[in-house]
């Protein structure tokens, strides 16, 4: 089955070219130029991932990605023409999983995709622990006690990529590697970005976390 | 009697022009022995003593301003020595106890006398007000004191030669021969010398002269007033008299009167009553001039103290005056300074203060307008880099996009299409690596690059682009030689940005390297870390050298296309530098290669005290000339370039990373 995928872009020629460069991978793209369309078409076409452009006429890119967030855990990609710092984290913080800074190669563009597609390979069943969390890996549950929690896609493989090796402290550049399949250097702002948002939902105290632990210097590990 | 009269006459003749002096007359004494009159024991002495006398009356005469100065120094000084041993005793205690507390009055007068013009002005004011009071009013005190003493000798000394007289011719022309009436002759006589009335207007001493063969009917030996006896004549008076013929003089003593002693003016001189001497002092109480000396200086001091104040509140009020617009201004533009651009002087009148807050409301204006005008540029700055970012950036995508697409499906195309599309490709990557770094750099002009600064391991980062840049190295043959000290080196800094500088200078090194090894060299000490990375290519010259980090400039325009790079590779290192409060130097030198050095400090905001590595690299010689000192060599040409911090340290050469 082919995935489908939502462009939202304002830009006809882009998307039209995203559209070619999606179909020449086998992807199915549906799209749609308009930010207040933005989530009637998402509803309605039920596509597996969306990307996302920021600078959109009727709702801004970012208000579309908070409200598709909101009743949604499907991937998010964003296409930003602005790589400016807050431009970025505004976008990751309202929800986005990961982005391409325009202008982007097509194979750039395609392994994003892919690697926001990636099939829970792992579907063994599997429960790890860590510190007073317990993740269910098959049914993709994360739980503290008889409360479940509700990640996203992203921060589960996170999450879970933590957990699998307690012993280890993960550098971002492992992390983007391993959770977001980056073969070569990328902003390391992404984990920093994430790992705030997992902490807000898993720990007791963010401020003060036990669950994913900072190591200074160097990158995170999971707690004990 | 004939000496009476002769008495008279010099009396009269004394009297009669002013007497200034209290030294007997010359002409007293020369005509004193002529007369004759007196008994030959008399004559004898007064002769003699005339000349004999003249110097101790002299000394006599000079004295008494100063033995009346002596003795109010006396009363003074045992006062001044109470107060003072008074005035110790309570600073003592008074240190003692208030030690800390005067310690910070001291010190806030010092900040203050530092800080505050008025304050210093009000207090200097003061201060040379009381002193010249001080020096004014001791002169006005000295001399209304001399002159009321003067004027008080003057009265005494006629009066007494005018009661000398009486007490004279009364004992001349007495027919007395009985002890009783003489008794009662001499008391009358010295009453009325005492004055008239109930107030006392001189006291007398009476005594007869000691060593003279006693008379028969010598029944009055002394004779003094209330209170008085002989020991209050001063001694040297006394001397005087008794040495001296018939000659007048004075001195400055104490008389007890009541309970008090009182200064006064004892005036002496000899009188003859059947045929024993007698010294005759007058003594005048000085203490009405006394009273008024004092009531003088207590409406000295007080109007003294009035006219200090006074003074002193003009000055405050003047400097006031004139200070305050000045600390108005201060505080103002203080405030300016402090970003509040709106602040303004308040103005009033047409004086030269009001000028000044003007001109400076003025100044301050135009400095609004154009540091809005700036900002206000800079925001347009601002916008024009995102819209031009956003709008270049949306069709370049799509271009690229498409060329990929193209490229990608080049082998299908005949030659032509197929260079075409090669073309297409390639250079729409350069144009994009462009883009960005001309956008990176508008925003360093802009002012809205901010450094994300984390503690992080540089030696990760350097690891990472050595192994980026080794495809490249492999490329132009050239090995990359990485020496760095165990572990891992925690600095505070922009990964993203570190990363980018260290891929630019090693890049740059691989490239310019001829092939020869690049070396990068990692060092650190307590403050800062340095990576150097050194090449071994063809260096360049000084004037080459000068423009390294300047902005699109090539080393060699002839070949400048070849490679290709922005040409902003480097300028952007720097700005990513300074952003890390960091140094970014060159090192070069013709045929010798290049060696450019990175130096960070370890945590933002402590900066680099040294640097960890030296910049210009060791294993580099003076060519041809091993014994030669190398600084001397023409084409050796150094050169540095950093930002932050200045080292005059002279470095140089590189070359633009194209």
């Amino acid at each position: 089955m082919k995935a489908r995928i939502l462009v939202v872009d304002d830009d006809e020629a882009l998307a039209e070219m995203i559209g070619i460069v999606l179909r020449n991978d086998g992807f199915e793209p549906v799209f749609c130029a308009d930010g207040a369309q933005a989530l009637d078409v998402f509803r309605s076409s039920r596509p597996d991932l969306v990307l996302l452009d920021l600078m959109l006429p009727g709702m801004d890119g970012i208000e579309v990605c908070r409200q598709i967030r909101g009743e949604s855990d499907v991937p998010i990609v964003m296409l930003t023409a602005k790589s400016d710092t807050s431009d970025v984290v505004r976008g990751l913080e309202s929800g986005a999983d990961d982005y391409v800074p325009k202008p982007f190669k097509p194979a750039e563009l395609v392994a994003r995709v892919r690697a926001r597609l990636r099939p829970g390979d792992q579907k063994a069943p599997e429960t790890l622990k860590i510190a007073d969390i317990t993740i269910d890996v098959a049914g993709h549950t994360v739980s503290r006690g008889n409360d479940r929690i509700s990640l996203t896609p992203l921060e589960f493989d996170l999450l879970v990529a933590l957990a699998r090796k307690p012993w280890q402290v993960f550098t971002r550049e492992l992390l983007l590697e391993q959770v977001w399949g980056y073969r070569h250097a990328a902003d390391t702002r992404l984990v920093n970005v994430h790992v705030q948002r997992l902490r807000s939902k898993i720990e007791q105290d963010p401020e003060a976390p036990e669950v994913v632990l900072t190591v200074r210097g160097v990158g995170y590990k999971a707690g004990v | 009697m004939v000496s009476a009269t002769k008495q008279g006459s010099d009396s009269a003749a004394q009297d009669g022009e002013p007497v200034r002096r209290t030294t007997p007359h010359p002409a007293d004494t020369g005509l004193n022995p002529g007369s004759g009159a007196l008994d030959g024991a008399e004559g004898d002495s007064s002769p003699q003593d005339g000349t004999g006398h003249g110097t101790g009356g002299h000394g006599d005469g000079l004295a008494p301003g100063l033995r009346h100065v002596a003795f109010r120094a006396g009363i003074w000084r045992r006062r001044a020595l109470i107060v003072t041993l008074r005035v110790v005793r309570l600073v003592r205690t008074g240190v003692v106890r208030f030690l800390p507390g005067l310690r910070y009055l001291g010190r806030a007068l010092q900040k203050r006398w530092r800080r505050s013009l008025q304050f210093r002005t009000v207090l200097t004011t003061l201060m040379l007000a009381v002193t010249s009071f001080a020096v004014v009013g001791a002169y006005l005190s000295n001399q209304i004191a001399n002159n009321l003493f003067q004027e008080r000798l003057t009265q005494a000394e006629s009066e007494t030669r005018y009661n000398v007289k009486q007490v004279q011719d009364t004992f001349d022309g007495a027919q007395v021969t009985d002890q009783s009436s003489v008794i009662t002759l001499v008391s009358d006589t010295l009453s009325a010398v005492e004055g008239r009335g109930s107030v006392i207007q001189r006291r007398y001493v009476f005594e007869a002269m000691p060593n003279q063969t006693k008379p028969r009917n010598r029944w009055v030996e002394s004779r003094a007033s209330d209170q008085l006896t002989v020991s209050v004549i001063p001694a040297d008076l006394r001397k005087a008299v008794q040495e001296s013929g018939k000659d007048q003089y004075w001195a400055s003593t104490v008389i007890p009167v009541g309970t008090e002693d009182r200064p006064g003016i004892a005036v002496g001189n000899k009188v003859t009553f059947n045929g024993t001497v007698y010294e005759l002092y007058l003594i005048y109480d000085l203490n009405t001039a006394q009273q008024t000396l004092n009531e003088i200086q207590s409406v000295l001091w007080a109007g003294g103290a009035v006219l200090v104040l006074l003074i002193g509140a003009v000055a405050w009020y003047v400097t006031r005056n004139v200070v305050s617009p000045v600390s108005h201004a201060a505080m103002v533009s203080e405030k300016l300074a402090a970003g509040q651009l709106q602040e303004r002087m308040v103005v009033r009148g047409e004086d030269e203060v009001a000028r000044l807050g003007a001109s400076f409301n003025h100044m301050a204006a135009s400095l609004q307008e154009q540091i809005t005008q700036l900002a206000t540029l800079s925001q347009m700055q601002q916008r024009f880099v995102s819209d031009v970012s956003h709008e270049l950036r949306t069709p370049l995508t799509t271009v690229r996009m498409a060329a990929e697409v193209l490229y990608d499906a080049r082998d299908d195309f005949d030659p032509i299409n197929k260079r075409s599309a090669e073309l297409l490709y390639n250079q729409v990557e350069r144009f994009q690596s462009l883009l960005s770094d001309l956008l990176e750099i508008s925003r360093f002009d802009a002012g809205v690059a901010v450094l994300d600064a984390e503690p992080e391991d540089l030696l990760q980062v350097i690891a990472h682009v050595i192994e980026g840049a080794a495809p490249v190295a492999a490329e132009y043959g050239s090995e990359i030689l990485y020496t760095a000290p165990e572990g891992s080196m925690i600095v505070e800094m922009d990964a993203r940005r570190i990363d980018r500088i260290l891929r630019n200078l090693i890049l740059n090194a691989v490239e310019h390297g001829e092939g020869k090894p690049v070396t990068v060299t990692v060092a650190a000490n307590e403050t800062a870390v340095a990576v150097a990375v050194r090449d071994h290519g063809i260096g360049l010259d000084q004037a080459q050298a000068a423009r390294v980090f300047d902005r699109f400039w090539r080393a060699d325009p002839a070949r400048a296309r070849t490679t290709g790079g922005s040409g902003l590779g480097l300028s952007i290192a720097m700005e990513d530098t300074k952003l890390h409060h960091g140094w970014l130097q060159a090192w070069g030198r013709k045929g010798d290669g290049a060696n450019f050095r990175l130096t960070l400090p370890l945590r933002q905001e402590d900066g680099i005290s040294e640097p960890p590595l030296q910049l210009e690299p060791k294993d580099v010689t003076t060519p041809g000339a091993p014994g030669s000192i190398p600084a001397e060599e023409g084409n050796r040409n150094m050169l540095v370039l950093q930002a932050g911090g200045a080292t005059p340290a002279p470095p140089q050469a590189s070359e633009e990373t194209p």
